[in-house]
């Protein structure tokens, strides 16, 4: 197994609002691996993003971690100073979001914000730092780079500024890209450009990606290792091959099964029946219990615990604990 | 499908187009035209569901409201059931309203925020004089029923709910008069998968119960081929190629079709490969490309393409394709000099 990057153990992170506080992820421990990429897939509210935020060290002024520990090469990371994250940021961790427009700086040119991180982290002088950028903006497939570094950004294309976003993101070689819905707000054109680069890129570096997204389609483009989210717990863990070949979790099968199949039609979708339960209304026992298919009186007592079904496959039921789940 | 004999033409759409002026520069001196939609022939069948899917920028949001009968077109005609929209008295384009509905993307958008569900749902009855008091009441508890909502969330408002939901209220609200023909504007698009599923089956047994017509509108290609007939595919203002679902998914004529279908990512690690991916983005409409505007992307792009606009045209039974060299014609191509 290659060296851990990131590893983060019982994680907890809650926010104070007027209904008092909200814990919105519980508990949530994975490790990412050198030149890897993690997956975190889940849908709106099962904390995937709150997650990053975390890890990145922004979260919203009414957010905290409150338990855990993230731990970044021996490094721990939820004690450090506003100004030593800072560094960790440039240097060794650096995120892409899903809308580019709300990340970049409006009123500086392409050229200015891709060179400002390079003399700042890599200590360049300004003649340096500008032929990086126009290299990086090669790298990352952008031909006219020395017209785009003039540019400003709402004078580019949306799969233009996300390519703007993962040169500057990779400007200083991170070790760690985290890459939260890079791909949500593009065409689906544009989204294949941008996940072959992602790949190339992978490739061509050890940098490790952790992206997190609630397609599976892009997960079982890109990924390595897959960890499924529900309701702010980790419900699954699995190679991306074991995970779309035998998923555990009653939530993973019915994801899958709920999507809509390009190659293949049928006349009715499977349904998770309900909604994601709100913070505030969380069931006891298993979360997902009253969306569960084989969810019984049990599952409402038993909060389970994420257990190996096999090796590194691990699953947070207790039905498939006692090996009861009929696939 | 419908077998083609017994289909009834309920949409008519003939060489339509709209285009929007913006002026821009001091004094707004500069006009620029957006082609938003350019030339689109195309029909809609009585209990069919259409799915006309595109990337950004390609008019299909416009198409929509076009039909609806909420933009008027620049030029060409949009006939239903026999009549041009464009040349409806008032009293005539409210009736044929009652009989358009429209599903929008956003339900945190589109519903009103101080209204409750009884009041969402009833208001078009309401608007057109249909019902009220105790009948309206019982009849949004109907449609409630219909579409999947509790009796007793029948005062709650929006913010209560969530969005596949919200969602739900929308369809009730558009079922609300009775349609033929409901345009879902990007109607599952910001659902979660879960939540996504939940609604293509409730459209899909509405459309069992009430006969209706769907025109459906999205840029996600696995929702559009899960729930339509047949399915257009439109591209900077154009309709680029029309055909039955299979058709289209297993023998896609025009290139773009074929990279857009080819860009969709496969839920399936074993079947991870490359893509034949396009180059470069989308044009901006307001200054389309020359010939075929598909041109500056396409691989297989000739000299011809870039003079000649091709041709809307049946090249296969029911299959449209607007392409010099579509692709079964492969063999006859001109190799691409690379």
């Amino acid at each position: 197994m290659q060296e851990a990057v990131l590893k983060v153990d019982g994680l907890k992170v809650r926010f104070k609002t007027e209904d008092g506080y909200v814990s919105t992820v519980n508990g949530v421990s994975f490790t990412v691996h050198e030149g890897e990429t993690l997956a975190i897939v889940g849908e709106s509210g099962s904390g995937k993003s709150v997650t990053s935020l975390a890890l990145m060290g922004i979260l919203p002024p009414n957010g905290e971690v409150v338990e855990g520990s993230i731990l970044y090469r021996d490094r721990e990371l939820t004690n450090l100073s506003k100004k030593d994250y800072r560094k960790i940021r440039g240097n060794d961790i650096s995120m892409i979001f899903q809308e580019p427009m709300t990340a970049l700086n409006p009123v500086f040119t392409i050229g200015f914000q891709l060179r400002e991180p390079l003399m700042l982290h890599a200590a360049l002088n300004k003649q340096q730092a500008h032929s990086r950028a126009i290299e990086m903006l090669r790298s990352v497939g952008i031909s006219d780079a020395e017209k785009v570094m003039g540019r400003f950004p709402h004078q580019l294309s949306g799969g233009m500024r996300q390519r703007v976003m993962i040169a500057m993101a990779l400007s200083c070689n991170p070790k760690l890209l985290i890459a939260d819905e890079p791909t949500t707000a593009l065409d689906v054109t544009i989204q294949a450009q941008i996940l072959t680069l992602l790949r190339n890129l992978k490739r061509q570096s050890s940098t490790s990606i952790m992206i997190i997204t609630h397609d599976l389609g892009v997960v079982a483009e890109i990924a390595d290792r897959v960890v499924v989210m529900y309701a702010g717990e980790i419900v699954e863990v699995a190679t991306v091959d074991e995970l779309f070949e035998s998923p555990q979790h009653p939530y993973t099968k019915g994801l899958l099964n709920s999507m809509p199949k390009i190659h293949d039609v049928v006349d009715e979708l499977y349904s998770i029946e309900g909604t994601v339960p709100s913070p505030l209304e969380m069931p006891t026992g298993c979360k997902f219990h009253p969306r569960c298919p084989l969810g019984d009186s049990e599952c409402a007592k038993i909060h389970p615990s994420l257990e190996s079904k096999e090796g590194d496959h691990l699953a947070r039921c207790i039905k498939v604990a006692k090996k009861e789940l009929v696939v | 499908m419908i077998a083609s004999k017994e289909r009834t033409v309920i949409f008519e759409v003939k060489n339509l187009k709209k285009h929007f002026e913006l002026s821009k520069g001091m004094f707004k001196k500069q006009k620029t035209i957006v082609r938003a939609v350019d030339g689109l022939n195309f029909r809609v069948y009585e209990g069919e569901t259409l799915g006309i899917v595109g990337e950004s920028g390609c008019g299909k949001s416009t198409t929509g409201q076009l039909m609806l009968g909420m933009l008027d077109a620049t030029d060409g005609q949009i006939i239903f059931r026999s009549q041009d929209l464009a040349t409806m008295n008032k009293e005539e384009l409210r009736k044929a309203r009652r009989d358009l509905q429209v599903i929008f993307q956003d339900p945190f958008s589109s519903l009103n925020p101080r209204m409750t569900v009884e009041e969402l749902i009833g208001e078009p009855l309401i608007v057109h004089g249909i019902m009220k008091g105790k009948e309206l009441r019982a009849h949004v508890l109907e449609l409630m029923q219909l579409v999947g909502l509790r009796e007793h969330m029948i005062n709650r408002y929006p913010h209560e709910f969530s969005g596949g939901q919200r969602q739900r209220i929308g369809i009730a609200r558009a079922l609300s008069l009775n349609p033929k023909v409901i345009v879902c504007d990007e109607a599952v698009s910001a659902l979660d998968v879960s939540i996504q599923a939940q609604i293509l089956n409730l459209l899909n047994k509405l459309q069992r119960e009430l006969d209706l017509t769907y025109i459906f509108i999205a840029h996600g290609l696995p929702a559009v081929r899960h729930i339509s007939d047949r399915i257009g595919v439109m591209y900077l203002g154009k309709m680029v190629e029309l055909a039955g679902r299979d058709d289209l998914f297993n023998q896609p004529l025009h290139p773009y079709t074929h990279a857009l279908l080819d860009a969709v990512p496969i839920p399936d690690p074993k079947l991870r490969k490359e893509h034949d991916l396009i180059e470069g983005e989308i044009p901006s409409p307001s200054n389309p490309p020359s010939g075929c505007r598909f041109h500056p992307r396409c691989p297989y792009a000739t000299d011809k393409c870039s003079k000649e606009e091709p041709e809307y045209r049946e090249v296969l039974p029911d299959h449209f394709v607007a392409c010099h060299y579509p692709l079964t014609e492969v063999a006859k191509r001109p190799v691409p000099s690379v």
